[in-house]
């Protein structure tokens, strides 16, 4: 199964790098199997991930591969253990949502697909890691499929990966848009609200 | 004011001595301060158990402050194990009472006419007998010192390995603290030294309170959110590597004969917790709290730790935890290194499936190990043999390749087959097969501060020299190395600054740590020593068929090459007993 899941990690990953949603070490991936876990090991380059980046781990308790497991293992655990539906969890370091999250407490998006798809997408904080930060993420993503810890990142959940991934997209795609239509308002253009919406 | 005692036993005589600035900026401390003592005050070729060898308890400058882990101590001394200058770190309380009495470093030399422990107390240095404590297990001789010196003392003693020259006997303080490797419990036991107990109430001078103060604060936020610091370890205490390091096929079993364990689950940290954790302990300022108490039939002891656990299972074929928790509690009680102990039954193992030695000793077989545990501490039967170490047992009965040493020390719970770095670091420790000297793990493994390919061997050596010298000065101030997976070179120069007052920064702090480590090199090349020790098991440069690690040569000359010419040791050929170009002790004057 780690091989198969290798493989997928793989494809999502390229996807969301050439996005430009994750760079360097950033970002993140896991799949819940039963109460097995698999994540994208500390460090793991997502554009480029070698099989030795996929970590099988506990979902429902802490385990020593817990140590090379992505430093956000603790907010995906919560994740799955708030949300039993969930079965894939994404995480990226988007800019347009991170830029977005300083300045709103939840962004509401202004196209057709996202404020369909999302409706809402709610802003949180917290430290990287900390058990702080994992509560937050695991609370909102029980009323909503998308969130934005302020100043970090977005994290999409949903049954399969491919629908987090289009999440993750649609996310930094709604908050590209809010950026062009503030920019464009402030130049003198008048907003003109659609009736569909 | 900075204040060693140099005690006699055979005369007696107590000396304070002051040891001048220069040598503590030079050499720092703990470590540092005492490969240079023993450096200046032992003949080449001396027998490490003549009375002549001096032995150190050494403190540092950061020891009994607010700095985290400043509690612990280093004990330096020519090994009977190995014959090279030995240094050996301990964790537990024993530093901060050692400081608070007064003193900065303890040198013994000569030898007591009977058994006898050394108290200092407020300044003061006395020898007293022994006679009642002399055959005691470590347990019961802590209690009986904490019974008449008080609980706010440190303690730190050996056991009847100690006592019996086991070359590989430690020394334990508090019940805690582990100066595990290379024998020098057995040092002790030469001198007929049964305890060193430490006691007082002086405070360390601290001379930038406020940059102190935010550097704590910045500290802790660091060691809390680290995920092995913060997380792994308070959890799971050392064990969490088993599995892990399974993982990677690097959890030797068999005396390395293969590079994985297929029961690894059932000795692994989760299986610790799940049966026999009772509860962490930690060291004196300690915020990680790696240590875990465990309970097994009714009994209540230390640990074990990552490497005992392995040593005493998967090296020896041992899947059972009952068997290997009791088995390090009997290692605690004598006082012996886990690490030799396990590698040198692993090594009998071999050899008796090879019909070389006068008993059958299967692999895994649980009641022999824990008798021949005891046999070894007491040198009995073929335990007399054992208490040699791997290296003379195998050579005595003719198969030398059994022994997985470098330099006399057996190797630890790594094997290197899956990390080229660390396979380097190894060759190249100044005391033998030990992964403390350059953790390379923390990079191929790990993945902190960054991941590494480990099956590489481009920019090891610098890594691996970097490593050495930096961990030399985190051994001299004397910290535990865990706080170097959360905390960087900068900032530990900058809590040195704070509490001494003097501008370190990283690069004095590593310029010390170099120095430190060409005096130890030094040493070992004034007892013989070549570069040509600087080598593997012949078992471990060739390569496994099984495993992660299956097909894989370390590429260790081309490694050498890289880290003799970082080191600036080469001239265009191998070191082979020439002088160092730039060994760094130029000028410093004997103690």
């Amino acid at each position: 199964m780690k091989e198969e899941v290798y493989k997928v990690f793989r494809k999502y990953g390229r996807l969301l790098a050439i996005h430009g949603y994750v760079a360097g070490h950033g970002g993140n991936l896991s799949l819940r199997s039963g109460n097995r876990m698999f994540i994208t090991r500390h460090g793991a380059h997502l554009e480029d991930l070698k099989p030795q980046d996929v970590i099988e781990t506990r979902v429902d308790k802490p385990s020593s591969l817990d140590t090379i497991a992505s430093s956000e293992i603790l907010l995906h655990r919560a994740i799955y253990m708030e949300s039993a539906q969930y079965l894939a969890c994404i995480h990226t370091h988007s800019p347009y949502a991170i830029a977005t999250s300083f300045f709103y407490d939840e962004l509401k998006p202004i196209d057709a697909e996202a404020s369909y798809v999302l409706k809402r997408i709610p802003v949180v904080e917290g430290e990287a890691g900390s058990q702080r930060m994992a509560e937050a993420v695991a609370k909102a993503l029980k009323e909503s499929h998308s969130v934005i810890v302020r100043g970090h990142g977005v994290f999409t959940a949903a049954q399969v990966i491919d629908v987090a991934y289009r999440y993750a997209c649609l996310v930094e795609r709604s908050a590209q848009l809010l950026y062009l239509v503030d920019v464009l308002k402030k130049l003198g253009y008048t907003f003109i609200t659609p009736t569909h919406l | 004011m900075r204040k060693i005692a140099y005690i006699d036993l055979s005369t007696p005589k107590v000396e304070h001595i002051d040891p001048g600035m220069d040598l503590l900026t030079n050499y720092l401390g703990g470590r540092g301060l005492g490969v240079k003592l023993v450096y200046d005050n032992l003949n080449p070729a001396l027998n490490p158990y003549h009375p002549d060898n001096v032995i150190v308890f050494a403190t540092g400058p950061l020891t009994a402050t607010r700095v985290y882990t400043s509690g612990r101590y280093a004990l330096i001394s020519k090994s009977p194990l190995t014959n090279t200058i030995f240094d050996s770190n301990s964790g537990g309380f024993f530093g901060f009472f050692l400081k608070s009495s007064g003193f900065d470093a303890v040198l013994i030399k000569g030898r007591a006419p009977k058994p006898s422990i050394i108290v200092v107390d407020e300044g003061d240095v006395t020898v007293k007998s022994a006679d009642s404590l002399w055959g005691l297990p470590t347990g019961e001789t802590v209690k009986e010192l904490l019974n008449e010196y008080g609980s706010r003392c440190g303690v730190a003693c050996i056991g009847p390995a100690g006592e019996n020259l086991t070359r590989f006997a430690c020394v334990v303080s508090d019940g805690i603290g582990f100066a595990g490797r290379g024998g020098l419990g057995a040092v002790l036991g030469s001198k007929n030294v049964k305890a060193v107990v430490a006691r007082g109430s002086r405070r360390v001078d601290v001379a930038d309170e406020n940059l102190l103060n935010d550097l704590l604060k910045n500290f802790i936020k660091r060691i809390r959110l680290n995920p092995i610091t913060g997380k792994s370890l308070p959890r799971f205490g050392t064990p969490v590597l088993v599995n892990v390091v399974n993982e990677y096929g690097m959890f030797p079993s068999f005396n390395f004969k293969s590079t994985y364990f297929e029961d690894a689950e059932l000795v692994s940290g989760e299986a610790l917790i799940e049966g026999f954790i009772v509860k962490s302990r930690s060291c004196y300022n300690c915020p990680i709290a790696c240590k875990k108490v465990t309970r097994v039939n009714g009994r209540m002891g230390e640990g074990p730790e990552y490497e005992s656990l392995w040593a005493l299972s998967a090296l020896c074929g041992i899947n059972d935890l009952k068997t290997v928790i009791e088995a390090n509690y009997l290692c605690n009680d004598l006082g012996l290194d886990t690490i030799t102990m396990g590698s040198t039954l692993a090594c009998a193992m071999e050899l008796s499936e090879r019909r070389l030695i006068p008993i059958q000793l299967s692999w895994g077989d649980k009641e022999k190990v824990k008798n021949l545990i005891l046999d070894t501490a007491y040198r009995r039967g073929l335990g007399n043999d054992l208490a040699e170490g791997s290296k003379r047992l195998a050579e005595k009965y003719g198969y030398s390749e059994a022994s997985m040493n470098v330099k006399g020390l057996e190797l630890p719970a790594y094997d290197p087959r899956g990390a080229y770095g660390q396979a380097l670091a190894y060759a190249t420790s100044n005391r033998g097969g030990c992964h403390l000297r350059a953790y390379m793990i923390s990079f191929e493994l790990l993945g902190v501060p960054v991941l590494l390919d480990r099956f590489s061997p481009v920019g090891k050596a610098d890594l691996v020299v970097y490593q050495q010298n930096f961990f030399a000065a985190v051994d001299s101030l004397v910290l535990c190395k865990f706080l170097t997976l959360g905390l960087d070179d900068e900032s530990i120069a900058q809590a040195l600054k704070a509490v001494t007052g003097k501008p370190y920064d990283k690069r004095e702090l590593l310029k010390a740590g170099e120095r430190i480590w060409n005096l130890e090199r030094s040493f070992n090349l004034r007892e013989g020593f070549t570069s040509s020790d600087d080598t593997l098991p012949t078992r471990l440069l060739t390569p496994v068929d099984k495993g992660p690690c299956a097909g894989r040569v370390i590429p260790l000359k081309e490694m050498l090459n890289d880290y003799y010419a970082v080191r600036g040791w080469l001239s265009g050929n191998p070191l082979n007993g020439e002088p160092l170009k730039n060994p760094g002790v130029n000028g410093l004057k004997p103690l």
